[in-house]
């Protein structure tokens, strides 16, 4: 881990402040042993090849207008249908999540980590809330977060301070792992 | 995310938006009624109405055609459509079948050199589409394009770095 270079973010540029930051949760949750779920993610990438073979067969087809208009409406129309698909997707499971985990192996809990994070567009203060992947089931935890301004966490030219940032991660894990149970 | 996956995604992403816009123009050649629904003006010969680098909507409907409309046409043996305005129609009573000659508007002679050899009119079939309205100038980026390959290269060029960087 040490051995990789020192992350630098461009500091006048918030997409990189946060994808930076993001990236290290990203490390620090896969280092306390929790596997990323990448089924999300398999998903979007599925139906993003087929929305592109669609578009490739509307494109390719070998007969020309006016004979392959139905053809064509049919492509038209599968193709907002997928998209649609897509859009919903990313709008219900996504939102503002990171990194989605299994559950670490061996533990007693049955589901898997959410890790979602926000910074809005003109503040410094980054959100990180570590919630569990199924909030209605019998090992889930309440969510916790941590709000801090980023400033906390980079020199002024940019570079993460990796430790400090770890630290407040992995207490904020901790500080979910430790919870007690939701009460029945 | 592993750099692979994230790879992965940036392809798929941009896959998208070329599909998309294929899509889109699909779209259009749906609604229009003809495989190209947008023209670029190559010539002068229908100037004032259209010079050369204005861009043409075109709409195909079963509507009669008339002296008068300006036209969109394929001439056999030419890949380039033709644009001018149509001066005669003889219409068939029982069949509705039309034969048809043009004229650019700034030409001194009617389009019969134009037609295929030994061809005397056109016919529905030879016709893509009637104009509809037009985009002074903005067919220009289409005409350098074409005439100056170069800077089609140039162009996909930068808009690559761009993207990979």
């Amino acid at each position: 881990m040490a051995s990789k270079s020192a992350k630098k973010a461009n500091l006048l540029d918030h997409h990189s402040i946060k994808h930076i930051l993001d990236e290290s949760v990203s490390e620090v949750v896969t280092s306390r042993g929790y596997v990323e779920d990448v089924r999300l993610s398999n998903v979007r990438l599925l139906v993003g090849t087929i929305i592109i073979v669609i578009a490739l067969f509307a494109q390719f087809y070998k007969k020309k207008f006016p004979e392959n208009r139905d053809f064509l409406i049919a492509c038209i129309g599968l193709y907002v249908v997928f998209n649609g698909l897509l859009q919903l997707i990313i709008y219900t499971k996504e939102k503002d999540a990171i990194l989605f985990t299994y559950p670490p192996a061996g533990s007693f809990t049955s589901t898997g980590l959410v890790v979602s994070s926000k910074l809005p567009r003109f503040s410094d203060m980054y959100t990180l809330t570590i919630a569990s992947a199924d909030p209605k089931s019998v090992s889930a935890q309440e969510p916790v977060h941590l709000t801090k301004s980023v400033t906390q966490w980079f020199t002024k030219d940019g570079v993460l301070v990796e430790g400090l940032f770890w630290k407040d991660v992995e207490s904020l894990i901790d500080q979910y792992t430790k919870e007690p149970k939701k009460s029945k | 995310m592993t750099w692979i996956r994230q790879q992965l995604m940036k392809a798929i992403t941009l896959g998208m938006i070329v599909g998309s816009a294929l899509i889109i123009w699909k779209a259009l050649v749906c609604m229009s009624g003809t495989e190209s629904p947008v023209v670029v003006v190559l010539s002068g010969s229908m100037e004032p109405a259209f010079k050369r680098g204005d861009i043409l909507f075109l709409y195909m409907s079963k509507d009669p055609i008339r002296a008068g409309d300006i036209l969109v046409f394929n001439v056999d043996g030419r890949d380039i459509p033709i644009v001018h305005r149509v001066i005669q129609v003889h219409e068939r009573q029982d069949s509705g079948e039309v034969d048809i000659l043009t004229k650019g508007d700034s030409n001194e002679d009617d389009d019969r050199v134009l037609y295929a050899q030994g061809q005397l009119w056109l016919q529905r079939h030879h016709i893509m589409g009637r104009a509809i309205g037009s985009l002074p100038y903005a067919g220009w980026v289409t005409i350098i394009l074409t005439e100056k390959p170069i800077i089609k290269y140039v162009l996909i060029g930068a808009l690559g770095l761009l993207i990979t960087i």
